[in-house]
């Protein structure tokens, strides 16, 4: 079926920063679809720059191997790294071992909030479709090299800008 | 599988298509990829439109000073009231998230009534946008992504996120675009500029004229003393005037926020005469405009105050305690009537009606790209009533809407001589009285999500000048203390805010209180402007 071709196909978020305009929509769509967990933060680099902070889904995920319980999974197929929450005891463990400072450090409703990329959703994670610039964008990993114009923010930022 | 309803969202006026869809627990927005112009994107507040259907705090049975009571007894109620009055002592006041139609019927009811005191109580400045500069072109959609030189006064991005795709598009279509944004605070807006004019706050109209007065020179505006009053070089205005009139095709763009334009009415004017002059179409990004009634609001408040006022009738979305200084000149009134989607926290003394969301009734309305139709994507709350069923409950009729026009036609000439009877230097700095330190407090609006609306906005922007005088560090706490109400905020200290100005956010009831509404004494047209604060350290 095409919807499973679709889920089947490795996805990444992936952040335009010469669009994003720091309005937070990602951050509401998820907060409306989870009851008030933002599983998207947001990160304030300068005066006039707000970006969306989403996790990566590592291809070797810390916060999965930090987990003493086993609730944060990866599944290889589609590479989402992925949080079961009724089993989740809120330890804190995976927000401390995130090399990305992604996760929350709040609990709420006494779990972590982890980005599943919105595993129901054939379409997509709602950040990526909600996003009014176009700048938080789902992509797969081929078409990557051609959205990155200019140069990177940083050095290993995933950020760029256009020069 | 679950059933798509699309609808426009009302929130503002740029008519993002979406989906609504119900499974038999909760409500869930639907982005609609297809539907122009958000091609299903949509900002926060858009994505909190199902919050709104099924919000815990939705009132469903009217109240009668905070406590539940039938309808018929509510209708029961009206009537005794209204025979203990006489029509001159009634009034009407209408507001935002009514339709079209039901503005028609409030104003038709109003006529059933007998009153002339028939009032709009949107108080906004985006109610500025309803004076249109005879002879500015409006803008069409597709003008957006074509423009080549974009002029944005006001916070555009915030106000429009999903308008800023297109501007933005725009700006990297084409290495010769320029964007220019004329501001008082260094947005993430103003960060996107190619030119950014940061005037003193309140001024941006005198940097606006002083811009249209350089691309035509026989309106005779005294440019350097535009440039003076608003606190910018004249060669900068004459760079804008120079990028907006040298572009083939361009744009000039408007939003206005709570608590940070002085004159909303000559804002509105001056973007569009730039827009005029440089031969540009224009767009004013507005969440409502409303239409004046037939009596201004400040003669209300008169009446009011002089207890002409007996009975009071108030529909649609903003209340009377949106407006700090309005609540305590209503004990005045004896009689209350007012319609609410949401329980307030505080008692609203009177009779409180609740009444459907726009999600949850069919209307007919203009966005600023197109006309559109709307069906209700949601059932009505249980126990709430349509306006026309209560205007029908009231007078045992019913009624036809009357037409309402919003929008008011102004001539280049007579806006001219406004903008030179407001040239008259006032005090808009920083003064030190009686060992406290004054501080002009401006506001911020965002289309944040919906929840933000009773969510806390604690955070309080300082320039780093002015946390050194005060001794406060990001994190700390100061209290806030303007003419009308005294509050406590996080301190985060930023080059955004020029030094003796500080901003917070408006879209929490709790700081709009710091603001007050003020009055244009020649038009009679309602402003909410910057405000001074005392500001100190103090412990949470």
């Amino acid at each position: 079926m095409a919807s499973t071709e679709i889920k089947r196909k490795k996805k990444r978020l992936f952040v335009r920063l010469d669009y994003c305009i720091g309005c937070r929509a990602c951050e509401a769509a998820c907060r409306s679809r989870f009851k008030g967990e933002a599983r998207v933060r947001y990160a304030e680099i300068s005066e006039t720059a707000l970006l969306p902070l989403t996790c990566r889904h590592c291809e070797e995920p810390l916060c999965a191997a930090a987990c003493p319980f086993g609730v944060i999974k990866k599944d290889e197929e589609r590479g989402i790294v992925y949080q079961s929450s009724i089993h989740c005891v809120g330890c804190k463990s995976c927000i401390l071992a995130c090399p990305f400072g992604v996760l929350d450090q709040e609990l709420l409703r006494r779990m972590a909030q982890k980005c599943n990329l919105c595993y129901d959703r054939d379409e997509g994670p709602r950040c990526a479709a909600t996003c009014p610039t176009g700048a938080l964008q789902f992509i797969e990993e081929e078409e990557l090299p051609e959205q990155m114009v200019g140069k990177r923010v940083g050095a290993r930022m995933p950020f760029w800008r256009r020069v | 599988m679950r059933q798509v309803k699309k609808t426009v969202c009302d929130f503002c006026q740029n008519g993002c298509h979406l989906g609504v869809s119900f499974d038999g627990y909760q409500y869930q927005i639907e982005y609609l990829t297809d539907e122009a112009p958000n091609y299903g994107r949509l900002c926060p507040r858009g994505n909190s439109a199902n919050i709104v259907i099924d919000h815990p705090k939705r009132l469903s049975y009217p109240l009668l000073d905070g406590k539940e009571i039938t309808w018929a007894r509510a209708l029961e109620l009206i009537q005794e009231w209204r025979a203990r009055c006489r029509p001159e002592e009634i009034a009407v006041v209408y507001s935002r998230g009514l339709t079209e139609e039901e503005i028609g019927i409030v104003w038709a009811f109003a006529k059933e009534l007998g009153t002339e005191n028939l009032v709009c109580g949107y108080l906004e400045p985006d109610n500025g946008f309803a004076y249109q500069l005879a002879g500015v072109k409006r803008a069409q959609l597709a003008e957006l992504s074509s423009a080549r030189a974009v002029l944005l006064a006001g916070d555009v991005f915030s106000k429009s996120p999903v308008a800023a795709r297109l501007l933005l598009e725009a700006r990297y279509a084409d290495k010769n675009s320029r964007l220019v944004v004329v501001d008082s605070i260094l947005t993430r807006q103003a960060g996107f500029a190619h030119l950014f004019i940061q005037v003193k706050p309140g001024t941006e109209f005198l940097a606006l004229s002083g811009i249209a007065g350089i691309i035509d020179p026989k309106l005779k505006i005294d440019v350097s003393a535009c440039a003076v009053q608003c606190g910018v070089s004249q060669e900068k205005l004459q760079q804008a005037a120079r990028i907006l009139s040298g572009a083939q095709q361009g744009l000039v763009g408007a939003a206005m926020s709570y608590g940070r334009v002085d004159n909303p009415l000559l804002f509105s004017l001056c973007a569009q005469l730039v827009a005029l002059k440089a031969d540009k179409p224009f767009v004013g990004f507005a969440e409502a405009v409303v239409p004046e009634g037939r009596l201004s609001f400040r003669d209300f408040r008169h009446k009011i105050a002089e207890n002409k006022i007996r009975m009071l009738f108030w529909f649609g979305g903003l209340h009377p305690y949106s407006y700090s200084e309005v609540m305590p000149d209503l004990s005045n009134v004896s009689f209350r009537v007012a319609t609410s989607i949401f329980r307030t926290n505080q008692t609203i003394p009177g009779l409180l009606l609740p009444v459907p969301s726009e999600f949850e009734k069919k209307s007919r309305g203009e966005t600023l790209w197109e006309k559109v139709e709307r069906e209700p994507v949601a059932n009505p709350v249980s126990g709430s009533r349509l306006i026309v069923e209560i205007v029908q409950g009231v007078t045992n009729k019913v009624l036809t809407g009357m037409k309402v026009n919003p929008a008011k036609v102004v001539r280049v000439e007579e806006m001219v001589g406004m903008v030179y009877s407001s040239l008259v230097p006032e005090p808009r700095t920083v003064n030190q009285e009686s060992g406290t330190i004054n501080y002009l407090l401006l506001g911020e609006r965002r289309a944040i999500g919906l929840g933000g609306f009773f969510d806390p906005q604690e955070e309080i922007a300082i320039n780093p000048i002015d946390a050194g005088k005060l001794g406060v560090q990001n994190g700390d706490w100061v209290m806030v203390k303007t003419r009308t109400a005294e509050e406590g905020f996080l301190v985060k200290v930023s080059q955004a805010v020029p030094a003796g100005v500080m901003l917070v956010g408006v879209d929490a009831h709790k700081n709009r209180r710091l603001f007050s509404v003020e009055f244009d004494e020649q038009t009679g047209s309602s402003r909410i402007p910057p405000t001074k604060a005392e500001v100190w350290r103090a412990q949470r």
